[in-house]
C-alpha cells in the first residue's frame, strides 16, 4: 500500500493499495513514515517501507 | 504495479530457471522447504515449481498459521464464544478451522456472536462500541501478526477498555524449524526463508540452521521471480560449497528486522514454556501469551478455558504434510472427503495451507522425470 496522508501523531496514516481502495493503517512501527512511501501491511499494521534500492538489485 | 509487476517478468523468470538448471548436479535430487505458506501459495498460483527441473523438489514447511494451530485450542475458542455476552472476534480463516465438534462459522451459525476481523484494531473498535460485552479477539499467526496484536492491546491498556481481551495463540517460527532438522524423516538441502517473518524478525535468527545443521537459508520474497531467485542463490551456495543465511528480499527485509516491532513484542509478549502444533505436537518455548504487564486483557484468565488436547481426525494427514513427510495429493482423503469447502484438516482451509494451494491450482498429482 501507498501512504496517502500521515495522521498528525504519525501513529495512524491513510494508504491505499493499488486499486484505489483506502484502508487506515498503523504506522507506528515505521522509522520515518512519509507521505507517498509504500509500505507493506499486515493485519492493519504496517511492518515495513519497501526500499527501491533493495528492489533494483 | 510497482514493487510488483517487475518480479513477474515470464522472461526474467525463464533465465532464472535456466540459471538454476546449470547450477545442477544431473544426478543429484535437491530438496528445498519453503517455510512460508505464502511462499507456497505463489509457487502454485504461479507455477514456479513447472519452472523448475525434476530433480529439485520443492517441500512444504509449517509456516501457515491457520494449519498449526490444534483443533483443542479451536475447541477452546468456540467455549468462549459461546459464553453469555461475548463478542468473538477472529481472521476469516480461523472461523472455518474444524474444531472436534464444529468449526467457529458453525458455532456462529448456532447462535454464538463470531465475527470475522481483518485486523486485531477492528476488534478493539467493536468493544469501543459495545461497552456492554465482553469482546474476544482470537489472535493467531507468527511474528508478522503478533506486532499487530501488540500494538492493539498497547491501545487497549492506553485507553482503559476493559471490555476487549486476547486469546493468543500466537506461535513463533524458529523452534519449528529446529523440530524439522532434529526429525529423522526429513533430508532437506536448504531453506526458502519466511519473507515477511523476517520483516519484522529479521534474518539474523536463522543463523542456527547453517551454523548447526549446515544448511543454506536465503530469506525469499513473494513473487515469482523471488522466489525462484531465493532457488538459485541456495543452490549457488551448494555449488560453491558455502553454508549461509542470504537475504534476497532486500527491499523488504533488513538484516536486523523491525527493532520496534520486536520491543513492543517484548514489552506485551512472554514465552510460553509449551505450545501444541498441529502435526509438530508439543514444542518448547514456541508459543507466546500475554506477559504480566498485560494479564488483564488476557481471555484464558477472564474466562473459563477447557485446554484439553484432542488427537486429528484419523484419517487427516495434515501433520506429515506440515512436516513435509508427504505431499498433499498423498494423503488419503485429499481432494475427495477433505477440500475447501468442507475442510477437514487446517491445511486445506486457509490460501496459504498447502492442501488448499495444490487442490486450489489443480495440483491433484505429481509424476516428474528426473533431468
Amino acid at each position: 500500500m501507498t501512504i496517502v496522508r500521515l495522521g498528525g501523531d504519525h501513529e495512524l496514516a491513510l494508504c491505499a493499495d493499488a486499486d484505489g481502495v483506502r484502508q487506515t493503517v498503523e504506522v507506528g512501527l515505521l522509522d520515518d513514515p512519509t507521505e507517498g512511501a509504500a509500505v507493506l501491511v499486515h493485519a492493519g499494521v504496517a511492518i515495513a517501507a519497501l526500499d527501491q534500492h533493495g528492489a533494483s538489485r | 504495479m510497482r514493487f510488483v509487476d517487475e518480479f513477474r517478468d515470464a522472461a526474467l523468470g525463464r533465465a532464472v530457471a535456466a540459471e538454476i538448471l546449470s547450477l545442477l548436479e544431473p544426478e543429484r535430487r535437491y530438496k528445498v522447504m519453503e517455510v512460508c505458506g505464502g511462499h507456497t501459495h505463489s509457487i502454485y498460483k504461479y507455477g514456479v515449481d513447472d519452472l523448475l527441473p525434476a530433480n529439485v523438489e520443492l517441500v512444504h514447511g509449517p509456516g501457515c498459521p491457520v494449519c498449526v494451530i490444534p483443533m483443542g485450542r479451536v475447541d477452546d475458542g468456540i467455549v468462549v464464544a459461546r459464553e453469555e455476552g461475548v463478542i468473538f472476534t477472529c481472521f476469516g480463516d480461523m472461523m472455518r478451522v474444524p474444531g472436534s465438534e464444529g468449526s467457529l462459522l458453525e458455532a456462529k451459525a448456532a447462535g454464538a456472536d463470531v465475527r470475522m476481523v481483518y485486523s486485531p484494531l477492528d476488534a478493539l473498535r467493536i468493544a469501543r462500541q459495545n461497552p456492554d460485552r465482553e469482546v474476544v479477539f482470537f489472535a493467531i499467526g507468527f511474528e508478522t501478526t503478533a506486532p499487530s496484536t501488540a500494538l492493539t492491546l498497547k491501545r487497549a491498556k492506553a485507553e482503559n477498555v476493559t471490555n476487549f481481551s486476547c486469546m493468543c495463540s500466537h506461535v513463533t517460527i524458529v523452534p519449528p524449524l529446529r523440530a524439522l532438522l532434529e526429525s529423522p524423516d526429513l533430508r532437506l538441502d536448504g531453506f526458502i526463508g519466511p519473507g515477511h517473518v523476517a520483516t519484522v524478525v529479521g534474518a539474523r535468527p536463522f543463523e542456527f540452521i547453517p551454523a548447526d545443521y549446515g544448511k543454506p537459508v536465503v530469506v525469499a520474497g513473494f513473487e515469482p521471480l523471488d522466489i525462484l531467485q531465493s532457488i538459485a542463490m541456495i543452490l549457488q551456495q551448494l555449488e560453491d560449497g558455502r553454508c549461509e543465511v542470504e537475504n534476497q528480499y532486500k527491499r523488504v527485509v533488513p538484516y536486523e528486522g523491525n527493532l520496534r516491532a520486536l520491543e513492543v513484542m517484548g514489552e506485551v509478549f512472554e514465552l510460553r514454556p509449551h505450545f501444541e502444533w498441529r502435526g509438530l505436537g508439543f514444542i518448547s518455548q514456541s508459543g507466546l501469551k500475554l506477559g504480566e504487564a498485560y494479564a488483564e486483557f488476557d481471555a484464558e484468565l477472564r474466562f473459563r478455558v477447557p485446554g484439553v488436547r484432542v488427537a486429528d481426525p484419523k484419517a487427516c494427514q495434515c501433520g506429515e504434510v506440515l512436516k513435509g513427510v508427504i505431499k498433499p495429493w498423498e494423503c488419503k482423503v485429499f481432494g475427495t472427503a477433505c477440500t475447501p469447502e468442507r475442510p477437514i484438516g487446517t491445511c486445506m482451509v486457509s490460501s496459504e495451507g498447502a492442501c488448499a494451494a495444490y487442490y486450489n491450482f489443480g495440483r491433484f498429482a505429481r509424476e516428474r522425470e528426473v533431468v
